[in-house]
């Protein structure tokens, strides 16, 4: 899959809409270094963290309003799911998004994360026109 | 020299060492972050030979935990994938179809192998970020047709 360029890259207003704060959890140092980086060069402000734990720590500061949280759900140590349901149950279904990373696009991958509240999918790897795509697709729907 | 360095990078893509990701991950290269690819690629490198040396005492324990192994090596396959390493990712899948089958000798031919393309893409990469650091800062990266 060819990646071109998105229209909505070359313009920095168009960018208001991601400007904000987000999470990525990744258990594995590759794919997080890699998407904090992608997410920032679309504009994001990032902080990385590597535990369910930490994640919800983040969002429990009421000093850093984030308002997305990505989610790799290929972690072999910690169960993505488990930290989605956890986050829902904490914080509700409203807030923060949720966008999930993943490996496969099999039925029942979507469908749980469905169940979880899960807002997006992205399949991996992860394109910097897709996360551009599906992260203002999601802020925009959240916000109507 | 930067037309070397541009030549280095698509003869790896010819040869299947490297795939579209790598040139993904170029594309996250910038003025404030002018070394990104071979950032992460020394961070690959360090993880991966990690996951390497546990799943060569997993196997040598002679003890096959197919499970154990599986996860090890989705955990591989994935940040192979993210860094573009082609040939790696490949034997990956092999090796985890091999789990699935409960088929030890197919696990370690291909562990074998797997560990081959990894130390030659390795050295590879070495060769390709000094001289891509030699030749200087690149224009914008271009992508070849």
């Amino acid at each position: 899959m060819l990646a071109g360029k998105a229209p909505g890259l070359q313009h920095p207003n168009s960018n208001s809409i991601l400007r904000g704060l987000i999470i990525t959890l990744a258990y594995d140092d590759v794919n997080r270094t890699v998407t904090k980086r992608l997410l920032e060069k679309i504009g994001c402000e990032v902080t990385a963290v590597s535990s369910g734990f930490e994640c919800l720590s983040a969002l429990s500061n009421v000093e850093m309003p984030y308002r997305v949280v990505i989610l790799d759900l290929q972690m072999p140590e910690m169960d993505g799911f488990e930290v989605a349901m956890k986050i829902r149950k904490f914080y509700g279904y409203h807030w923060p998004l949720i966008i999930a990373l993943t490996a496969s696009t099999e039925d029942h991958v979507r469908e749980r994360c469905l169940q979880m509240g899960v807002n997006g999918m992205i399949q991996k790897p992860v394109l910097l026109h897709v996360m551009d795509s599906e992260l203002r697709r999601a802020l925009q729907s959240a916000s109507e | 020299m930067q037309r070397q360095v541009a030549l280095i990078k698509q003869s790896l893509l010819d040869q299947g060492y490297l795939d579209e990701q790598f040139m993904e991950l170029e594309e996250l290269q910038d003025d404030a972050n002018p070394n990104f690819v071979e950032e992460v690629a020394t961070l690959y490198f360090k993880d991966s030979a990690r996951l390497i040396n546990n799943i060569d005492q997993a196997l040598e324990r002679g003890s096959f935990d197919f499970n154990r192994l599986d996860n090890y090596m989705h955990q591989f396959k994935g940040s192979s994938t993210s860094i573009g390493a082609s040939k790696v990712k490949t034997e990956c899948t092999m090796f985890r179809e091999y789990c699935r089958a409960g088929n030890a000798e197919g696990c370690l031919r291909t562990f074998k192998q797997l560990k081959k393309e990894h130390a030659t893409l390795r050295k590879k990469l070495e060769q390709y970020f000094q001289l891509a650091r030699q030749a200087g800062p690149k224009e914008t990266a271009r992508r070849p047709k």
